[in-house]
């Protein structure tokens, strides 16, 4: 018998197609901590939003909606162009109407953390994205806090016509992550462009899941993962493109590259392509293993030693994730990881090079 | 398309009948329908077998009826009605050396698929299953002198000296608890092959054993082990095929295949079972140092497969190299694929599939790599292509990949797509028909997985391509 | 002497299998400005890669002097940091890296740059300009899915922003396009003015010295070097090939 305060999270953020059970590669478990909300009032996103689909699955969604004390609903009126990052909480939803752009901020808040004491502490983030026709929604995610057990994070997007999303995602911290996302190309000619960093060492454990349901005609998707594996880390991901009956002229690509630099970690990936449309492309591409030595000897050439040379992949991700974080609380969360990864030096070197941002866009 | 290009494809060349005919069971021993202890009994007295067997059998009935389907993934085999499954039919002959003891329609069926004359041509053994049992066993004189044997698991198991060694590796590899159809071929087993190759015996010419299942509503579940010996050399072909019926065929067999240090093992598959047929097969094969493993599987035939061949590369600087072939029509559901397991320091494994899906044919290609923590500079390559035909068919591909050694390297790149219009127009333009021009395309698709085949079976399975792409276009 | 910054002496090295290069010497002076030239096959680039280091030749006999220093044995980041710098033909690709992390880590090792990252930033966004670079190739991922001019670009940008004592241009078989040339021509021309540091040109595509003032020539053929000489020796290679050389057996002229 569970205590009530804590609930399993059994088989969640799986993908629309499994295999072999004995992998261990379909799915995750959690223990999360579920405080009780009886007799509570809270608010509930618009009905609507119950249709779009999430990454971790329908368990996740019940439990992060019963756990937060508030829903935050956005809109985007048509047209207007929005600068100012849309900062998500524990459960949004945002729509984007025609036209208009968008930038959501995703960034783990751990002062909203769950506590039980029979559970790890736990963070999480909903978010639900409506992009109408012609909507510009760039989402960025940043996964980074030490001082939480646990993360969950459960996104879904539905594109309209021509509608262009980009997510960049950075899974740097935290050690139990699980995220998943699903982006629904409803629309034609809807877009997404996905790039996910990941650094998982010492015992983390990080489980992702992307799906790309592309329903639209003439729909793109890029989906590009790439990350570091250090120490005991375990990390797992499944990407799905899934070309629907109908998406005829539909593109769909997926490359993940990942870099073991233990002997300890364990590397799960499961790129996965669903296809009932012959007029369609779907590519995908894994390479894992360590660097190349021909890259090791170039990097040797201009100066680095073996380890630096390891070690410059690191320090990529987060000059990466600092470059992208769109507000000062993604850049802070970015930076402390960054000053327990690669130390205060190299931390500060890289926050100073960020002063001139002429120079970061062409 | 027009009457007048159709006559043109070379399509018409094929005769379709060549599968597709059936002889009377009338007068054979077909056991009662269903699965209980008595029927499992009942098979094994017909057998003579030892009491270990027996054992195992039964043992593994109760593990069939205890585990269950992953609901999770896979085709549905909703239409296996095991009380409606024999699963023991055998027709009333002796096994013969000679195909002039063969009775006469088992005997004609062989000659029309061909078997007979490979055998004169280029194989050195053939052996032949009719249902249940093997009805011709044979092999070249010269190669027996080297000390090759290619039989039964029945007749092993009546032999003093072969008995132990079966008995040492029989369902070693694939254990009855693997998976619920690994537990019901345990349980009701018959026929398949044994085949020992001696340490250091290269076998110049290919062993081949053709498995044919004539009865309607029926199993097979033949057994096939195999041991290649330190240094040796073999290449094993598996031919299968029915004719069609509406009722429900069931087709679980095993393949156990010990490949030894240094030595190198061919195993070369062509399936084509009529579309009523349930095929749950498992094949696996464990390679030592320095050796090699080849597979070659093409798979066209069955209305469900579940098939994935497993090697695990469990001695150092081994190798595997896996090129399969699924062509999925109408009414089929193949779920096909490999298995790899690098456990073995610089083991190598190359994995290469095509699939084909149309007229509503569902094709998933589904794929495990698993590199060990001991395997050091292992590298694993897997590639993956898959052409849809039209619209209304499937194409599905669900690899996984688990790495635990961070000097590994594992590769992975799979492609989904159609054939280009500009390719069939500039056939066109040439002046071939539209569905040459597809037959065409479709045979140069498959074309690294034919050449990797002995002639005739490459003829045999580019046959069936253009049998299959019949009508592909209208 | 001091203004010897590189002096190879009596080098012989190859692969495993197979020895390539057979007693070379060549001596390169401070702010030189060299050529290697020779036929397909000659060992050239292997005695670039020698020279950097590169751990898949084998020296057999003979040293490699850098600045007053013996460095046969060492690494190629040692080798690196003292400063030879040796230019890819078909430069790696190195995902998951973007240039300016990249750039940045390579800079951080040489005491001799040390600048604060602010400042490191105009740097690299004055030679991108010099180099008329778009300065979004830096997020971009190092080398990969640039094309052949923009690699070579990078590899100039390296090359201007490191300021190494002996820059070893391997243009061997690159085949340059037009556009490649011009970029490779003008960071040898920037390199020489900004830098004053030496040159050592392996090509066989002389169009890309017509601009260049050559200190010296040398000529190898067969893993040996077989002829010595001023750049007119350029003129005279363009118009007779290399036939003359191939059968001297490495006297000089």
């Amino acid at each position: 018998m569970m205590p009530e305060h804590t609930i399993a999270l059994e088989r969640v953020n799986t993908p629309p197609a499994q295999t072999w059970n004995y992998l261990r590669a379909n799915d995750i478990s959690l223990m999360v901590p579920s405080r009780s909300r009886k007799g509570d009032v809270y608010f509930a996103l618009p009905r609507l939003f119950g249709g779009v689909e999430c990454g971790m699955g329908p368990q996740v969604t019940t439990w992060i909606e019963s756990q937060s004390t508030d829903a935050q609903y956005v809109e985007v009126p048509a047209g207007q162009i929005r600068t100012e990052p849309i900062v998500a909480s524990m459960d949004t939803g945002v729509m984007v109407r025609a036209g208009a752009t968008a930038t959501i901020v995703v960034c783990q808040d751990t002062k909203d953390a769950i506590s039980q004491e029979s559970a790890p502490l736990t963070s999480a983030s909903l978010v639900r994205i409506i992009a109408e026709r012609n909507a510009h929604v760039r989402v960025f995610e940043f996964v980074t806090a030490t001082d939480v057990n646990q993360h969950v994070e459960s996104v879904g997007i539905v594109a309209g016509k021509d509608a262009h999303i980009e997510v960049r995602q950075f899974f740097l911290g935290t050690q139990t992550s699980a995220a998943g996302l699903v982006c629904a190309l409803d629309g034609n000619r809807s877009r997404l462009d996905l790039t996910c960093r990941y650094l998982a060492r010492d015992t983390d454990t990080l489980d992702i899941n992307h799906v790309v349901r592309q329903r639209g005609r003439l729909t793109r998707s890029e989906v590009h993962e790439s990350g570091v594996l250090d120490g005991k880390a375990k990390k797992s991901l499944r990407a799905t493109i899934d070309l629907i009956h109908g998406s005829s002229g539909s593109e769909g690509t997926e490359l993940e590259t990942v870099l073991m630099l233990s002997d300890d970690v364990t590397n799960k990936t499961m790129p996965v392509i669903l296809c009932d449309e012959d007029d369609v492309a779907g590519n995908h591409g894994a390479s894992i293993g360590t660097v190349a030595p021909e890259q090791i000897q170039y990097l040797r050439d201009r100066g680095l030693t073996h380890e630096e040379a390891e070690q410059l992949y690191v320090r990529a991700l987060f000059d990466e994730a600092l470059i992208c974080a769109p507000n000062s609380a993604a850049r802070d969360a970015v930076l402390r990881r960054a000053t327990e990864v690669l130390g205060a030096t190299v931390a500060n070197d890289l926050i100073e090079g960020l002063g001139l941002s002429s120079l970061e866009e062409g | 398309m027009s009457e007048r290009t159709r006559t043109r494809t070379q399509v018409a060349d094929v005769d379709r009948s060549l599968y597709d005919f059936t002889y009377s069971e009338e007068g054979y021993e077909r056991y009662d329908d269903g699965l209980t202890p008595d029927i499992v009994r009942a098979i094994s007295e017909k057998k003579d077998e030892p009491a270990w067997m027996l054992e195992m059998r039964l043992k593994a009935l109760d593990t069939y009826h205890a585990k269950e389907m992953a609901p999770n993934w896979g085709p549905s085999i909703a239409g296996l009605d095991m009380d409606h499954i024999s699963t023991y039919v055998s027709p009333r002959t002796k096994q013969a050396k000679d195909w002039d003891d063969v009775p006469d329609d088992i005997k004609n069926t062989f000659e029309r698929l061909g078997i007979p004359e490979a055998e004169r041509e280029s194989l050195a053994g053939v052996g032949a299953q009719y249902d249940s049992e093997i009805v011709y066993h044979n092999m070249r004189d010269e190669v027996a002198k080297e000390g090759v044997v290619y039989t039964t698991i029945e007749d092993a198991l009546h032999d003093p000296e072969w008995e132990p060694v079966v008995r040492k590796y029989f369902g070693t590899l694939i254990p009855p608890a693997d998976h619920k159809f690994a537990a019901l071929h345990y349980a009701v087993w018959s026929g398949g092959s044994f085949v020992y190759v001696p340490a250091g015996v290269t076998v110049e010419y290919p062993l081949q054993s053709y498995f044919r299942l004539n009865a309607e509503g029926a199993g097979q579940f033949e057994h096939t082990l195999i041991i290649v010996e330190e240094g040796a050399d073999l290449h094993f072909i598996e031919g299968c095929s029915a004719p069609k019926y509406y009722e429900a065929n069931l087709h679980a067999g095993a393949v156990e295949l010990f490949v030894k240090d240094k030595a190198r093992l061919r195993y070369s598959t062509i399936e084509n079972w009529s579309k009523n047929m349930y095929n749950l097969n498992t094949k696996r094969a464990r390679v030592g140092a320095d050796a090699q493993m080849e597979w070659v599987s093409g798979s066209f035939g069955s209305h469900v497969s579940y098939l994935y061949p497993t090697t695990i590369l469990q001695g150092d600087r081994s190798n595997c190299e896996f090129s399969g072939i699924t062509f999925a029509g109408a009414t089929q559901d193949l779920d096909t694929g490999c298995k790899v397991i690098l456990n073995g320091a610089e083991t190598t494994a190359s994995v290469d599939t095509k699939s084909i899906s149309k007229d509503g044919g569902c094709n998933t290609f589904r794929s495990s790599i698993v590199v060990g923590r001991h395997a050091a500079n292992a590298r694993a390559s897997v590639s993956c292509q898959s052409l849809m035909l039209d619209d209304i068919s499937r194409s599905d591909t669900i690899p996984a990949m688990d790495v635990r050694n961070a000097t590994a390297s594992v590769g992975h790149e799979a492609t989904i797509g159609r054939i280009s219009d500009d390719t069939i127009l500039y056939l066109m333009s040439r002046g071939c028909s539209e569905s040459e021009a597809r037959t065409m395309v479709v045979g140069g698709f498959a074309n690294p997985v034919s050449k990797e085949l002995p002639l005739e079976y490459a003829v045999e399975m580019n046959n069936l391509i253009k049998l299959e792409m019949e009508g592909a276009i209208g | 002497m001091q203004d010897q910054l590189l002096r190879v002496s009596g080098l012989s090295a190859g692969t495993e299998d197979k020895p390539i290069l057979q007693d070379v010497d060549l001596t390169v002076g401070a702010g030189q400005t060299h050529v290697l030239m020779g036929p397909n096959g000659a060992g050239k680039s292997t005695l670039g890669h020698v020279v950097m280091g590169d751990p898949t030749y084998i020296v057999s006999a003979g040293s490699i002097v850098f600045d007053g220093k013996d460095i046969t044995e060492d690494s190629a980041d040692k080798r690196s940091l003292a400063g030879i710098f040796l230019s890819y033909q078909a430069p790696v690709e190195v995902p998951g890296v973007p240039l300016y992390s990249y750039l940045r880590t390579i800079t951080q090792k040489r005491p001799e740059l040390k600048m604060t990252a602010r400042k490191f930033r105009s740097r690299v966004g004055d030679i991108a300009d010099q180099l008329d670079m778009n300065s979004s190739f830096l997020t971009r991922e190092l080398n990969v899915g640039f094309s052949g001019g923009e690699k070579k670009k990078i590899e100039m940008l390296q090359l201007l922003l490191l300021q190494p004592k002996l820059a070893i241009l391997d243009e061997t078989d690159s085949g340059l396009d037009v556009d490649a040339l011009s970029v490779v021509s003008r960071g040898i021309e920037a390199y020489r003015q900004d830098c004053d540091g030496a040159l050592l040109i392996i090509t066989h595509n002389t169009r890309i010295l017509e601009r260049l003032s050559v200190d010296r020539t040398h000529v190898m053929v067969q893993g040996r070097m077989v002829a010595e000489g001023p750049a007119s020796l350029i003129d005279e290679i363009d118009a007779h090939g290399f036939e003359q050389f191939e059968h001297t057996g490495g006297e000089q002229q």
